[in-house]
């Protein structure tokens, strides 16, 4: 596997943070599939290294990971009705 | 009684991969009266919450998700033959539940002039819909949003973007399990999730710019 990232420790040209991302639907997606834990290696690489120099796609990221949390966290969370528990237990036993 | 399902009830058999096998390979469970209600109480019933939320997120009704799931459990313990103990019996439920909910639900829905999915999806798989179609949308727009207004924009999604949303982010199912429990290919899984989000952000920038005109109002 190599993710090796480039590293700009030694050199003097710090990479230019980019304003504008030519690829935001492709990259939307990639992004997307991060998230959701199904990118390739390769998608992981491509990502990260977007997230270190494209501004838009930084935001990109933001946003989805964000509503993903509201989804996953926020959202009220409600219980089997007990009632529903019981009719269901007793109409299986009296199947055999 | 036999257990042999009729044509019908083979539809309900959540395990597509079985027919592509030999019989060699997928042995009739024959399990116990004991048995059964064992793998029933063991591997069936501690998803029920879950099952529940899926219900009620798809019907948003309290008592039709209740006679889902009732039907949902009742079906899957006349089959249960067909589970393989130890296999991945959450993604069998929902399947059950989503065939339940298309096949006897979906038909006498209460919602109005339904849009119907086909036509949704083949607006949004047009090419015009798919290039450059990101929704400008600011991270710290939604952050403040509560679940309720999270819910609603949710519920106001066709049903089946609505679905592809729940499985994934809200029940944690990979794409492959989602394919499995929804019948499509994982292409189709990846290109409806994608359209579902762009959908559920439009809805979310709605409920966050409505909410900043209450800010200026200082509330």
């Amino acid at each position: 596997m190599q993710t090796s990232l480039p590293t700009s420790a030694s050199s003097s040209t710090k990479p230019e943070m980019k304003e504008k991302c030519d690829h935001r639907a492709d990259c939307l997606k990639m992004i997307q599939l991060i998230l959701d834990g199904e990118a390739t290696d390769q998608q992981l690489a491509k990502v990260k290294a977007n997230l270190e120099s494209c501004q838009p796609c930084i935001e990109m990221y933001n946003l989805e990971r964000e509503v993903k949390e509201l989804l996953t966290k926020r959202m009220e969370k409600r219980c089997c009705p007990g009632q529903l528990v019981e009719t269901i237990k007793s109409r299986i036993l009296s199947f055999s | 009684m036999s257990d042999t399902p009729t044509r019908d009830d083979d539809q309900l058999l959540p395990n597509g991969d079985a027919v592509e096998q030999t019989p060699a390979e997928t042995p009739a469970r024959r399990y116990t009266d004991e048995q059964k209600y064992q793998v029933f109480n063991k591997e069936f019933m501690p998803h029920i919450d879950s099952m529940y939320n899926f219900a009620f997120r798809l019907t948003m009704d309290e008592d039709d998700a209740n006679d889902l799931v009732q039907d949902t459990y009742l079906k899957a313990f006349r089959f249960i033959s067909s589970f393989e103990q130890g296999t991945n019996a959450k993604a069998w439920l929902f399947r059950i539940l989503k065939n339940s909910f298309i096949n006897d639900y979906r038909k006498k829905s209460k919602e109005p002039a339904k849009v119907d999915y086909q036509d949704v999806e083949t607006t949004y798989n047009s090419e015009d819909a798919e290039s450059e179609h990101t929704v400008d949308l600011r991270a710290e727009s939604v952050s403040d949003l509560i679940g309720d207004e999270v819910a609603n924009a949710l519920n106001s999604l066709p049903v089946d973007f609505r679905t592809v949303i729940i499985l994934c982010d809200i029940e944690g199912f990979t794409y492959e399990e989602m394919a499995k429990i929804l019948d499509i290919p994982i292409g189709t899984v990846r290109s409806r999730l994608h359209r579902a989000r762009n959908l559920l952000k439009e809805k979310l920038r709605d409920y966050a710019s409505s909410m900043g005109y209450k800010e200026e109002n200082g509330d």
